[in-house]
């Protein structure tokens, strides 16, 4: 309802303008030929649904309900619907003809004065009310399946994929036509133009290009009239098949000329206009295909993502790493500090956790022998959606023996680096970390990248000195003061460990534009990490910033089983204090521990922050082309039969 | 961009020139040699408290520990060995005590391999008996010890890595030349079991063993467990998969299995690429689960506060894609059924998933066999391979049969000709009188085919009896008796195609047959390996499909609840029979080979019993899956490939539980 009011705000001027949008359709029907282009799809459905929500005028529901009141809110019954949709559907039958008439009347004098037949309907005389133009086509295809027709072929035979057929002739030269040549190609009607009685012209997308369809009457088998009928059937938004020859209109438009034209799945619904796109949010990732279908940039972010998964696979598979896949329901969810999904096993009554992080499982195949395996696959946190998070996403972790975090922080550089100069051709990135209408940065993925030494850097920030004991009760005092100091909010639980998450947030990850690496962070933040051969109290890892968010996460494993069960002692602790994102311990991981894991340094990376970078995008939305969404609060009818 | 004063103190241990150059030389050329200078002083005191009987033998695992496992074996065991696991846990962290008494960290950060042990082998090949490796290179190599015996001044270690073996000779007057006291920890502080690095030069032994001459021998992780006796003798098949790393250490066809199935998906994933298809993740966590009729796992995600189940099968979200306009798609990734565990079902299971708008189903075949012939080649390197002692050829064009056909070929009855004629009349009437006449068909066709499931020599066909009974179409019915009569019969590849439309909600329907869709389901050993359709691409045939499928599920669910509520009158009796006859009648149908649906082949199957374990349920409507439908989706061919089962096929596993790294276990 919220978001109802919301668009009717935005929707009411134009409610205002037209005189009760769901009247009759001769009135939408003699708008039609208003010079103003039809209103986007969406907004005309939003139209028609506040207008149900606001106006008096009662609107027959399509679907009956058991809750269904008719205009005086009394129930209506299952019969009543029935007939009062009959005459609905009467009135709008009527009203369609009228409006044909109309439509005949006013289009036939100026263009075909001689003909009788019916002229060649284009957007033009689309009907705008996106009711009534569903039903239309629902009709329409009835009356196909009526007469025996399938609407739905089950095979054209394409021979060239659209991209493929520019690259062969986008260098034809304008009027060129090799009329010698049979092509078959295929794609979705995004707009449709007639000129003449005898003449169309297409402009068909697939694949991301687009080509025209020069539909000529004199190139068909057809008579005129069939080729008439064949094409008044077709609306923006069909996808049809095409065989015939290329060419060049006239004025050097690259087209395909007809023999034979076929729809091959209608578009039943009004599509969004190609013109004024598909900007709506929560449309577009509610109706991602709707969304693809339109903005072709969209496309081009999953090509990217797909392309940084590839990079990724290839530049891990030519130094020997295996592919590996574990277990995505656990029995404890370890490897990562996060609150995880709880679900269960029927048939063996068992809870069970959706993994936070594959770490431990990968672990124990290194153990086993794998030395290098990674797996790349979704992770699940049951956390907030914001910009940054979803509750599924993807990593990929990797795991090799006898390496360690200097080895990998190496490795991360040349990794990612090569990564950008290969999908943007250079090292050097435009990004919009607050959306595309405000300032672009500038990010530099030259190697090599910053390395900032955390709890040494924090003191050079803070400018004071922090107790080498981060764990002893006065150092927590003193880094709550500190936060209290400088206005860091920390929330509670106030553990050393979050307090100084919060003061390295505030003053070292703000510094980190261009890719950095923070490293050395104290045991007390890192219980799967080793302790630093010369730090004390700190371990051998790095996070990697960029765009001053964490994109990499990396140590050299702690592989002391001694050591790893009193840390993940100190974490349950830290859990019945009430840190309920500590972790949990995992006994099998540490008695796979005692059978002895060689030297190993581990690494994750989020697949969806990276590609978020690479395609400059500031939403995690944009990368998932299912992302989460609130339920919807007109949420999906259930059971519609009864 | 670099502040010096952040980066002062600790960054010394992160010099920035070097990493660059390090990084561009590959792993295995870089030779820097890691010698393991010991202090002469040893703690020879501790050497002696375990007391492994070491086999005398050149390869194969020593014993550690005479310890049975079980606690049944060890009961009379116990008492003869002086080292149960727990004293030698003791022993060995006394070990890691002294170690580091020593100033050795027994837990090292990293080490310089030279060579694995398998490229030493075959650079060595020619190496004759005896002879040392005229060049005097130094190598370096880590792994796993997995056998140690010393003879007085000579020690012999076997040292396994992830491509191989080979065996360390440490002869005590050579190690101490370059590390002082270092035999006495080889000796003392090295255990079966232990990750060590060696560095030395190569030479074969008289006895023909290719062998590392060490000069340098450093522990770079202690163990604390010992390592099993026995492995694949025993038949404790619960502890392989619980301790998987165990059963990786200890055998090394595991692990090349899983190198396998890492091969098959990097096969798949080559192909898919080469023909231009786009990898793509849709969601785990739906809001319906949709694709396939199975139990879906429920989620809750607390502060969107809604329910989530977690998906069945990748199909309606792919479709969404196609008609956004990406024309060819894949998925490969895991699904989630809430089913009962066995040797074919695991709750999680990978499946690959492929959309290809403007083909057919008759594409798709030729597109399943290119890929499975891929995949064979890549890892049996033939078309040709056996599968549990079966010979299976994947070389010449798969059988392709009918569904109708292959049951009539197996007992004689044909149900095609009534299965159109009931389609052709439900055309023509809607409902109304045809559905008497539709019922009178279906009562004559049962009774046929109990005739001849009755006489059926074989115990296992006779038992489908009540499904046939409870059959509630005749598609259900063909189904059932291909199920009982023909399924496990089908050992070379073969596509079953044209099943009846009642099983199968997604596909489009047969272009010039009633009543039966433009479907195949690919099988291999009696198993089914991969479902495929030409995509049904009617928004108004797909949800009446989907109607009929929810009044189905939903009816069986309601008579299984009814049936139930009879049940508790009698009491326990009945609870029993359930739990067996439903995990019988299930396992063989919700099928995990493919990726794709199921439709509601296994809806309402079976008898009242298993019904209740099967059906008990929600399913619901995924009206925007219609909705993008309603938008105009491109005649489109779908498959689905179980990836797990083409696992077991190509290595010749037998159990499901081989191919995934880590099942569900009880």
């Amino acid at each position: 309802l919220d978001r109802l009011c919301r668009y009717s705000l935005r929707v009411y001027t134009r409610l205002a303008s037209t005189e009760g949008p769901l009247s009759s359709l001769a009135a939408a029907a003699s708008s039609q030929y208003a010079p103003a282009r039809p209103a986007p799809f969406f907004e005309n459905r939003w139209l028609a649904l506040i207008s149900k929500m606001t106006t008096t005028e009662y609107v027959l529901p399509d679907q009956w309900s058991e809750d269904l009141k008719d205009e005086k809110g009394e129930p209506m019954s299952k019969s009543e619907f029935k007939k009062r949709q009959k005459a609905k559907r009467v009135a709008a039958e009527k009203a369609e003809k009228e409006a044909a008439k109309a439509a005949a009347a006013a289009a036939a004098p100026p263009k075909a004065p001689k003909e009788d037949g019916p002229a060649l309907e284009d957007d033009s005389s689309e009907i705008t009310d996106p009711t009534a133009y569903f039903e239309n086509r629902v009709r329409y295809i009835n009356a196909k399946k009526g007469k025996g027709v399938n609407p739905y072929p089950h095979k054209f035979n394409v021979t060239m994929s659209l991209p493929d057929y520019v690259a062969k002739y986008g260098s034809l030269e304008a009027g060129q036509q090799e009329t010698e040549t049979t092509v078959a190609v295929a794609g979705r009607v995004s707009s449709k133009r007639a000129s003449g009685a005898k003449l169309l012209f297409y402009d068909m997308k697939a694949d991301g290009v687009k080509i025209q369809i020069m539909a000529d009457a004199r190139n068909s088998d057809l008579s005129l009239e069939a080729f008439t009928a064949v094409h008044n059937e077709c609306k923006r938004g069909d996808i049809v098949g095409v065989e015939g020859f290329p060419g060049k209109s006239k004025k050097g438009e690259l087209s395909i000329f007809p023999r034979k034209f076929v729809v091959l799945s209608p578009c039943l619904h009004m599509p969004p206009s190609l013109h004024f796109g598909l900007k709506d949010q929560e449309t577009r990732y509610r109706q991602r295909y709707l969304d693809l279908m339109v903005n072709n940039e969209v496309r081009s972010i999953f090509f990217t993502r797909s392309r940084i998964i590839q990079f990724v696979r290839r530049f891990l598979d030519t130094r020997g790493f295996l592919e590996v896949e574990t277990p995505m329901m656990n029995m404890i969810p370890g490897g990562a500090a996060a609150r995880p999904f709880i679900t269960h096993h029927n048939d063996l009554d068992m809870q069970l956790y959706m993994r936070i992080a594959p770490e431990l499982f990968l672990k124990m195949l290194v153990i086993g022998g794998l030395e290098r395996v990674y797996e790349i696959g979704r992770q699940f946190r049951n956390e907030g959606i914001d910009l940054t998070h979803n509750p599924e996403f993807t990593t990929c972790e990797f795991y090799q023996a006898y390496a360690d975090y200097k080895d990998l922080m190496d490795m991360t550089e040349t990794m990612i680096s090569q990564m950008v100069l290969e999908i943007k051709g250079s090292y050097k990135i435009q990004y919009h970390p607050e959306g595309p209408e405000k300032p672009a940065i500038e990010i530099d993925f030259t190697p090599p990248w910053r390395r900032i030494s955390m709890v040494s850097g924090l003191e050079e920030c803070l400018g004071t000195k922090l107790p080498t004991d981060l764990e002893s009760e006065e150092t927590r005092q003193l880094l709550a003061d500190l936060c209290v100091k400088h206005n860091v909010n920390c929330p509670a639980p106030q553990t050393a460990a979050r307090l100084l998450d919060k003061l390295v947030g505030e003053f070292l990850e703000e510094q980190c534009v261009n890719p950095t690496f923070i490293c050395d962070h104290p045991q007390l933040m890192s219980p799967l990490a080793k302790w630093h051969r010369e730090l004390p109290g700190m371990t051998e890892r790095f996070e990697l910033f960029i765009n001053k968010r964490e994109v990499c996460n990396a140590y050299t494993e702690l592989n002391d089983p001694i050591k790893q069960r009193d840390l993940f002692q100190d974490q349950a602790k830290a859990k019945s204090a009430g840190d309920d994102e500590a972790m949990f311990i995992d006994e099998n991981f540490c008695t796979a521990l005692e059978y002895g894991l060689p030297p190993t340094g581990g690494w994750g990376m989020g697949i969806d922050r990276m590609t978020m970078l690479l395609t400059d995008t500031c939403n995690i939305k944009e990368v998932l082309l299912f992302p989460a969404m609130k339920p919807e609060e007109t949420g999906p009818k259930k059971d519609a039969d009864k | 961009m670099l502040s010096g004063n952040l980066t002062t103190g600790t960054m010394r241990v992160m010099p920035h020139a070097e990493p660059q150059l390090r990084q561009c030389i590959p792993f295995q050329s870089r030779l820097r040699i890691t010698k393991v200078p010991l202090r002469p002083s040893l703690a020879q005191h501790t050497s002696s408290h375990e007391k492994p009987s070491y086999r005398p033998a050149a390869s194969g695992v020593a014993t550690v520990s005479k310890q049975g496992k079980g606690p049944k074996s060890s009961d009379n065991k116990a008492t003869q060995s002086a080292s149960s696991p727990d004293e030698v846990r003791n022993v060995r962290l006394k070990k890691v005590a002294d170690l580091r008494g020593q100033g050795q960290e027994p837990y090292a950060y990293r080490f310089d391999r030279t060579h694995y042990t398998k490229e030493l082998q075959e650079q060595h090949a020619g190496l004759a008996a005896g002879a040392e490796d005229a060049s005097g290179a130094v190598v370096a190599v880590a792994g796993r010890v997995m056998a140690k015996r010393v003879m007085g001044k000579l020690a012999f270690l076997s040292l396994r890595d992830d491509k191989g073996q080979i065996q360390l000779y440490v002869e005590k007057a050579r190690l101490e030349t370059s590390q002082p006291g270092g035999f006495e920890v080889v000796k003392g502080l090295v255990d079966v079991g232990d990750i060590v690095g060696c560095s030395g030069g190569v030479r074969r032994t008289e006895r023909g063993e290719l062998s590392v001459v060490a000069e340098g021998v450093q522990v770079l992780t202690k163990s604390l467990q010992p390592l099993p006796d026995k492995w694949h003798g025993l038949a404790d098949v619960e502890k392989r998969y619980r301790q998987r790393y165990l059963d990786m250490i200890m055998a090394a066809e595991v692990r090349d299995t899983f190198r396998a199935r890492s091969l098959i998906i990097s096969t798949l994933r080559r192909q898919l690429e080469e023909r231009d298809f786009l990898e793509v993740e849709t969601p785990v966590l739906e809001s319906v689960a949709g694709g396939a009729d199975a139990r879906p796992f429920r989620t809750f995600h607390n502060s969107l506060r809604r329910d989530f189940t977690l998906r069945i099968a990748t199909e309606l979200h792919l479709k969404r894609l196609v008609v956004g306009g990406f024309e060819r798609v894949f998925e490969l990734g895991r699904i989630f059924r809430n089913e009962g565990v066995s040797s074919r079902h695991n709750p999680e299971f990978t499946s690959v998933e492929i959309y290809q708008a403007y083909a057919d189903y008759d594409d798709m075949m030729s597109l399943t066999e290119q890929l499975i012939r891929a995949c064979a080649r890549a890892v049996c390197g033939s078309t040709q391979l056996t599968y549990q002692g079966t010979p299976l050829d994947f070389g010449p064009p798969f059988r392709r049969a009918s569904m109708a056909e292959l049951v009539r070929e197996a007992c004689g009855l044909d149900l095609e000709p009534a299965i159109m004629a009931a389609a052709a009349e439900r055309e023509g009437a809607e409902g109304g009188t045809a559905e008497g006449e539709g019922a009178a068909a279906l009562a004559e066709a049962k009774a046929a085919a109990e005739a001849v499931l009755a006489a059926h020599p074989d115990r296992e066909v006779v038992k489908a009896l009540p499904k046939v009974r409870s059959a509630p179409s005749l598609g259900h019915l063909l189904n059932v008796l291909f199920e009982a009569l023909v399924e496990s019969r089908l050992t070379q590849p073969t596509f079953v195609t044209q099943h009846p439309t009642d099983i199968s909600p997604l596909a489009k329907p047969h272009r010039s047959k009633p009543g039966v869709t433009e479907r195949f389901e690919l099988f291999i050993v009696g198993r089914e390996h991969a479902n495929s359709y030409s995509e049904l691409t009617d928004p108004q045939e797909q949800r009446r499909r989907f109607q009929q499928q929810l009044e189905r599920h939903n009816g069986a669910r309601a008579a299984a609840a009814a049936a139930a509520a009879a049940a508790a009158v009698q009491q326990d009796e009945g609870s029993e029979a359930s739990s067996n006859g439903g995990e019988g009648v299930s396992s063989s149908r919700p099928s995990q080979a493919q990726g794709g649906t199921h439709g509601s082949a296994a809806a309402a199957a079976g008898s009242d019993t298993s019904a209740k374990e099967d059906e008990d349920y929600e399913i619901s409507m995924d009206d925007d899956f219609i909705t993008a439908l309603e938008y105009g989706m491109p005649p489109t061919g779908g498959l689905g490939i179980g990836v797990d089962r083409l696992v077991m096929l190509l290595t010749d596993s037998p159990s499901i539980r081989d191919v995934i790294a880590f099942p569900l276990m009880k």
